[in-house]
């Protein structure tokens, strides 16, 4: 195997897990939330979620290259109006097209803000456009296992929840 | 602002974002014309004079860089400002943008001042 690609296997296998990482996926919602949005945002611990109660929205970035994985951020239709309001400056947004663009462009951002700040990944890894999927009833298929990493934020009282995945290349 | 410009972008929301923020930086046009791809983009500058371009990087069908090559080739919006707005903002696609005609980046997410600093010292020029 070359070595370049020794070198990155082996920092991803050591640091996607890390709190490094972690620390880089909190800078990057923080960042969006603050530039596109003006609102404040805070990490915190999941809520218990009421299944069948509140319509689910996923937005899904595959990352493809030097990491194949995916960036899916979820929330609530609530929250989705919250984020899709404040994209546009804080008037009344309420259908369905603009609310899946607003989920999805969250996530685009998300996914590039924390690619850009892995070093060995901000030239060698590419995005896909975003995905949204509505309702809970979906699973992310890969051709190998996954590893992920999960972090729950909260902002105007609603909740986002960040799932950043790769596929599981084994100890390095 | 007389004139033209023409946003290229997959999301709605963020051409009317990229529009708004212009406004905001005093920044404004007499028409707009919006595009989904670089396909649509192209069957846009085929038929009218733009004075500005702001386009995204990661479109479906066809993207941002492969929409520079294109306008280059056909001799499309010559002398006309095209400033890439993106989530994509590694070294060698800001390289390889600026290789194909792109006069300015942003990457989202992007604030006022990236619009104002970015933009508007282009069309004084």
């Amino acid at each position: 195997m070359p070595e370049t690609m020794l070198a990155t296997r082996s920092f991803l296998n050591q640091e996607f897990l890390s709190q490094e990482s972690v620390d880089r996926a909190d800078e990057s919602v923080f960042e969006v939330f603050a530039r596109m949005l003006g609102l404040p945002v805070e990490v915190v611990s999941p809520p218990e979620l009421t299944p069948g109660v509140d319509e689910e929205r996923t937005a899904i970035v595959g990352y493809s290259g030097a990491m194949r994985g995916s960036c899916e951020v979820q929330m609530n239709r609530g929250a989705a109006t919250a984020i899709a309001s404040a994209m546009l400056g804080g008037g009344p947004v309420e259908d369905e097209a603009s609310l899946d663009d607003a989920v999805g462009e969250i996530c685009n951002m998300i996914a590039g803000g924390w690619k850009d700040r892995v070093p060995a990944l901000s030239s060698l890894c590419a995005l896909s456009p975003p995905t949204v999927i509505t309702g809970r009833s979906y699973k992310v298929h890969m051709s190998t296992p996954s590893i992920k990493l999960q972090r729950c934020y909260r902002f105007a009282g609603q909740h986002l929840f960040l799932t950043l995945r790769r596929e599981d290349m084994g100890p390095s | 602002m007389k004139g033209t410009i023409l946003v290229v972008d997959d999301s709605a929301m963020m051409r009317k974002i990229v529009l708004r923020t212009l406004k905001m930086a005093e920044v404004e046009f007499e028409q707009v014309l919006e595009a989904g791809d670089g396909t649509e983009a192209l069957t846009h500058l085929r038929a009218n004079k733009v004075d500005l371009i702001m386009c995204d990087i990661n479109m479906p069908v066809m993207g941002g860089l492969e929409l520079l090559v294109k306008i280059k080739e056909e001799g499309l919006a010559a002398g006309v400002p095209i400033v890439m707005v993106t989530t994509e903002g590694s070294e060698p696609q800001v390289r390889q943008a600026i290789l194909s005609g792109a006069r300015g980046y942003i990457r989202k997410p992007f604030t006022l001042d990236h619009i104002k600093n970015n933009v508007k010292p282009l069309l004084v020029a």
